[in-house]
């Protein structure tokens, strides 16, 4: 994929959150989006059309972050509320609040049977639930990180979060090995290449570094894009060519993943750029800002 | 006779119990509502005086319609009909709706309010004008529905004394002053105004009091007179424009600052619910400029007053540095009363002395430019250093200066850039330099510090000394003499300044020829170029250790320069130097490793980062499940809980007694089978350690915690039971002695055993028979069917028979399994297997227990002969007598039992006891 294919066009705005929209993401087949914010409010989105499908209140606080089941029947969201929801996405219902947390909950994601939910919180752990049983008691907490754990991604056979700490820690289940990579830096937002073979952790030194999994070893570093202070998320594009993150001055910068040189910088919201998800197939994106709105980016 | 055609006098005497419940009643009525009785003691009436609460058996709270709702009708519920004819009445409600009808008395009561005799200016009148074309317009349809808020039609805010005056023909900001011209207008217009309030009912806006500006206004506009110009002279200014409802002191504004705050917390659409709190997080961190809340939000708050703001003349408010309301006093009897600055004393220097020179920086700051041969031409030559050193004196801007003078002259093309440009840039170099130490030179006075006297050139020492400088070319100031001089000084002055080093920093200090030398190879290198012959080192010594000594002294003089001007203390500088010496051949300054350390931060940044550690990690069983995959950490122990704190960490260690030792068996085993020889050693103990046997059966089976820990301190003697009756085998005499000594002992020791037990809180073991000890297992079992059966007279016998069933060829396994189970031994006899080792017999032991479970369910059924109730009824009393100190064989024991009973505690041990006793006596009657 060339640089020109890049999704710089603004296909579409999504307007209805009131406030800080904090995270955006895509579902798994990319038709819809999810957002959460400031708010307290979860809104599904149908990014193509532009069209507002739902909204799910319960938060107590803002939502900071929000996934979805691979097939779109459940939602998980948590928040400032300390707790994680877990939703029916049809009725809008919650099905079961997990508690436990003993501060905000930064992260949260599916597993890919959609039957465990892990969570990253400001505490210092990471929570994993179980979806299938009427439990709401955590499966396991692990509490290894020594600052908040920022953001978390699940694979089929492992746990991997970042932390302010300077850690992006995996825990493979199947090995029952913790392996952590210390950067030296607060991560903010990790974020799995496609492949699953690199970690793209953005870190708070205004860097994006790329891990490679198996040895741990820096293979890249992306700068140019401010981020210091804000949770702002980072991914690959779906091809793994290029990567692409927000910046706190609300510009969407993209980087060849190889050389890391800026490849495309535009100006995409009027503040920071808090979340940026990039569609599974399409070049697609979806970036969510401070300044409230949610766009679609496309070719 | 009737009472009633009697006539009294008088008042009748009461009696005294009559008196006291009747006047306790006329009190209570008399002081209202019984309010000298406790609370739980008054009763509630209602207006006709019947109680309406009753006790929970008479009914309890009667309300109402007999207790059920408000009328005999029942209660119906509220229907709301509305029709485009005929709209539905929007009622609003009062307070008034929800009151009892004494309630409102008690409020009308409360309320005052002008009676209409007394209302002379017509104010209710007015008011009640005013409610009444509310009301007409009320029934009247309009564009909004509904009643007109209040909030739109705001009454003004008057005080009485405004209201008065306004009456009166005062209005709003004009001076009170009694003027014909007025007076006249005003009665005009008061005539107006009252036909105005009259016929109110027409106009659906005016009223009275809120209008009345309104009303003037428009009619000044119209029929004002001409006296228009002094009208602004007779505004008196309206201060108290906005009433104070906060708590800050006058005049403060405490978003003064911070206006960002003034709009409230948040803006719409954000914050958290009403019943929770703001807490630090849940700040806006992000910069939220694309909303503009603020200014909503303040537009909303500044229209409650602008009703009543807008239309007055504010003259006095924007004055600043005055609060709003206040006016500044053209007499003012505060004084501020003014402190003098405090006087500097005349000898102070504005100016920080620092301890050590700041040479150091100026030196690393501007690397010098490189030494230029001098230009050919010797007018050029002069020019140049002439200008340098004027630059270098007067600074930059006389370098600009000359240059845009002579811009068109060709000889001062160096300043351009030109042909001698880098020999003016070396010159101009020095020339600052020069300078620098010239400046510096005058600040410090004192002479006490080694390190100034250093920085002395030749001039100040020449001065010091009392010489006389050296006569100058008096052709120009620039002469090349200046510069050979400033070299000259240079050159001096390092020697010197090594030669004057203190003891300390001599770097060789211990080789004083060496020293020497060194101190000459200083002074010479200071020198420039030129070097004599042997001042390389001394004559006798070879060409290699002279070059060698060269290089020494070279690095040690860099080091030693870099110490001087590191301005490190004389301890650091002879740190390095002993650093040096001590090195011997590997010089290598701190220093420059440390700037090295500077320019390779970033790289090693790189280098250290990422790092990566692995650790086990545990995932939860559920979590693996959940995953779809396999347990890594199936079947194993669970991982000890993480130490949280001191005491958690003690009841961990007390909690976690037992799981090594059944993780480890084996090293347990080794422990006791040494420990065992040991104690085999000691005859006295051996009977003792037969019965310990049991207990470690006991141990093996049941994994709590209490008879693990009897097992940690007794289980020493238990399973080298075995391994002593091998050795017995082998080493039979001395077993024999032993034995011997043992029986002999037991005599005299049992005594003192019996109190040594106590003392620690133990069991004494039971004294045995001495023939149990020729051969030790069937004293086991005889132990264990005497204890079973302490009553039954035949227990010698029987432990006399029980030897000849046993298989001498495997003691410990027929010994163990025998107290158990019959079956089992047999079993294992037929096979022949030799005897166990120890990891073996573990394994067995856990074997067995399995088995023995499930016979043990299978003999349960059958417990409950006199026998067994026998044994219990001995047990309890041998507990009874426990403390007593008879050698008899039945209350050793019933000792025994006690202990025993003492470790089991769990039914299932209990009843594992009964079974044993029913496979001994199956056993036995097998024999039988």
């Amino acid at each position: 994929m060339s640089a020109s294919d890049l999704p710089t066009k603004e296909a579409n705005v999504l307007k209805g959150h009131e406030g800080a929209v904090l995270a955006a993401r895509f579902n798994a087949d990319g038709n819809y989006c999810l957002s959460c914010g400031k708010d307290r409010t979860i809104r599904l989105w149908n990014p193509h059309r532009g069209i507002h499908i739902k909204t799910y209140k319960s938060h107590g606080r803002e939502v900071r972050d929000v996934h979805v089941t691979p097939d779109n029947s459940k939602l998980v969201s948590c928040g400032g509320d300390r707790q994680v929801f877990y939703w029916d996405v049809s009725t809008g219902r919650v099905i079961r609040k997990f508690r436990g947390h003993e501060s905000e909950v930064n992260a949260v994601k599916f597993n890919e049977y959609a039957s465990v939910a892990v969570s990253a919180g400001y505490d210092q752990s990471l929570r994993s639930w179980d979806c299938r049983s009427h439990s709401t008691e955590p499966i396991q907490i692990i509490d290894t990180f020594s600052d908040s754990v920022m953001s978390v991604c699940l694979t089929k056979t492992e746990i991997i979060a970042g932390s302010v700490d300077g850690t992006v820690r995996t825990f493979d289940i199947r090995v029952g090995r913790e392996i952590s990579d210390n950067l030296g830096q607060p991560v903010n937002c990790i974020s799995l290449s496609n492949d699953g073979n690199c970690i793209l952790a953005s870190c708070l030194d205004s860097t994006l570094r790329l891990l490679d999994r198996t040895t741990g070893e820096l293979l890249q570093e992306y700068k140019g894009h401010t981020c210091r202070s804000f949770k702002m998320d980072c991914c690959l594009t779906n091809t793994d060519a290029h990567v692409t993150g927000g910046s706190e001055d609300g510009y969407v910068y993209f980087w060849d993943l190889v050389d890391a040189s800026v490849v495309s910088r535009f100006r995409a919201h009027a503040s920071v750029v808090t979340s940026v998800s990039y569609h599974p197939k399409d070049s697609c994106m979806v970036t969510a800002s401070v300044d409230g709105t949610i766009r679609v980016w496309k070719t | 006779m009737d009472e009633r055609d009697l006539v009294f006098y008088g008042t009748p005497i009461e009696r005294e119990e009559e008196l006291s419940s009747r006047k306790k009643k006329a009190v209570a009525e008399a002081s209202g509502q019984l309010r000298t009785l406790p609370t739980w003691k008054q009763e509630v009436r209602d207006e006709e005086g019947r109680r309406r609460f009753h006790g929970a058996f008479t009914g309890g709270y009667s309300a109402g319609y007999y207790n059920t709702v408000g009328s005999k009708e029942g209660w119906a519920p509220q229907t709301f009909t509305s029709s485009r004819k005929n709209r539905a009445e929007l009622k609003q409600q009062s307070i008034l709706n929800f009151l009892d009808d004494d309630e409102k008395a008690d409020l009308e009561g409360q309320s005052l309010a002008t009676s209409t005799q007394f209302d002379t200016f017509g104010f209710t009148a007015s008011e009640v004008a005013r409610k009444q074309a509310d009301k007409e317009q009320d029934k009247r349809p309009s564009a909004i529905p509904g009643p007109v808020p209040d909030e739109l039609v705001l009454p003004a805010a008057e005080s009485i004394g405004a209201k008065l005056l306004l009456k009166m023909g005062w209005r709003h900001g004009r001076s009170i002053k009694d003027s014909s011209t007025d007076s006249l207008y005003d009665a005009r217009r008061e005539a107006r105004k009252a036909f105005i309030a009259f016929s109110s009912s027409d106009d659906t806006k005016s009223n009275i009091d809120g209008d009345a500006n309104h009303v003037n206004d428009h009619s000044n506009s119209l029929e004002r007179p001409v006296n228009d110009d002094n009208l602004s002279s007779q505004y008196t200014p309206l201060n108290a424009l906005q009433p104070k409802q906060d708590l800050h002191g006058l005049g403060y504004d405490p978003y003064k600052h911070a206006p960002e705050f003034r709009a409230g917390k948040a803006g719409p659409g954000f914050g958290i619910g009403a019943l929770e709190e703001y807490d630090i997080e849940d700040e806006d961190v992000y910069t939220t400029a694309a909303y503009d809340f603020e200014d909503t939000v303040v537009q909303e708050v500044e229209d409650s007053s602008k009703p009543i703001t807008d239309h007055k003349h504010r003259l006095t408010w924007k004055e600043p540095g005055i609060l709003p309301g206040f006016k500044v006093a053209s007499i003012s009897d505060y004084q501020v009363e003014k402190f003098n600055a405090p006087e500097v004393p005349k000898d102070f220097v504005p100016r920080h002395k620092f301890a050590g020179p700041l040479k150091v920086e100026d030196k690393t700051a501007v690397p010098p430019p490189p030494d230029v041969p001098p230009p050919e031409d010797s007018n050029m030559k002069v020019l140049i250093e002439g200008v340098a050193t004027l630059v270098g004196r007067c600074g930059k801007l006389f370098e600009d200066l000359s240059r845009e003078k002579n811009q068109s002259n060709p000889s001062f093309g160096f300043l351009m850039g030109g042909n001698g440009h880098e020999y003016y840039e070396r010159k101009l170099w020095e020339a600052q330099q020069k300078y620098k130490d010239q400046k510096k030179l005058p600040l410090p006075s004192d002479g006490k510090s080694s390190q100034k006297t250093e920085k002395m050139n030749a001039e100040n020492r020449g001065k010091i000394l009392g010489e006389r400088p050296l006569e100058r070319s008096s052709s120009s100031l620039v002469s090349p003499d200046v510069n050979l001089q400033s070299n000259l000084s240079d050159t001096f002055m390092k020697p010197l300044q090594f030669s004057e080093l203190p003891e300390v920093s001599k770097p060789f200090k211990d080789n004083s020829a060496k020293q020497e030398r060194f101190q000459q190879f200083l002074k010479e290198k200071y020198k420039g170029g030129l070097r004599s012959g042997e001042s390389g080192g001394a004559s006798n010594m070879s060409e290699a250790v002279r070059a060698q000594e060269r290089l020494d002294f070279e690095l040690a003089a860099e080091a030693l320069e870099k110490a001087n001007r590191g301005q490190q203390s004389n301890l650091s500088a002879q740190q390095s130097m002993d650093f040096l010496t001590s090195a011997g051949m590997q010089f290598t300054s701190a220093g420059v490793e440390q700037s090295k350390d500077t320019l390779d931060k970033d790289f090693e940044m790189k280098k250290m980062y990422p790092k990566r550690e692995e650790n086990q990690w545990r995932p939860s069983p559920v979590l693996c499940k959940r995953f779809d995959l396999v347990d890594p950490y199936m079947g194993k122990l669970p991982p000890p809980p993480r130490m949280r704190g001191k005491i958690d960490s003690l009841v961990f260690k007390a909690e976690f007694i037992p799981v090594p030792r059944i993780g480890d068996k084996t090293g347990q085993n080794q422990n006791r089978s040494s420990g065992g020889l040991q104690s085999s050693a000691q005859g006295v103990r051996d009977g003792s350690a037969d019965e310990e046997e049991d207990e470690v059966v006991v141990d093996v089976e049941n994994v709590e915690r209490p008879v693990d820990l009897y097992k940690a301190i007794f289980s020493d003697d238990s399973d080298e039971e075995a391994e002593t009756s091998k050795v017995s085998k082998v080493e039979d005499p001395e077993k024999k002695v032993e034995v011997a000594n043992a029986t002999l002992n037991r005599l005299m020791a049992g005594d003192f055993l019996e109190s040594l037990g106590k003392e620690l809180g133990l069991e004494v073991p039971p004294d045995l028979p001495p023939y149990s000890h020729t051969n030790q297992n069937p004293s086991a079992l005889e132990k264990e069917t005497t204890g079973l059966n302490p009553r039954d007279g035949s227990s010698v016998k029987m432990v006399a028979e029980v030897p000849k069933s046993m298989d001498d060829q495997s003691p410990p396994r027929g010994k163990l399994d025998e107290v158990k189970v019959v079956k089992i031994t047999e079993e294992d006899r037929k096979q022949g297997s030799p005897p166990p080792s120890e990891d073996r017999m573990d394994r067995r032991h856990s074997k067995r227990q399995r088995r023995y479970d499930s016979i043990s369910d299978s003999y349960s059924s059958s417990s409950g002969d006199d026998s067994d109730r026998d044994r219990y009824s001995s047990k309890s009393k041998g507990r009874r007598k426990k403390g007593s100190s008879s050698r008899d064989k039945k209350s050793s024991s019933s000792r025994k039992h006690s202990r025993r009973r003492h470790h089991r505690s769990s039914s299932r041990s209990s009843r594992r006891d009964k079974d044993r006793g029913e496979s001994k006596r199956e056993k036995r009657k097998r024999r039988d």
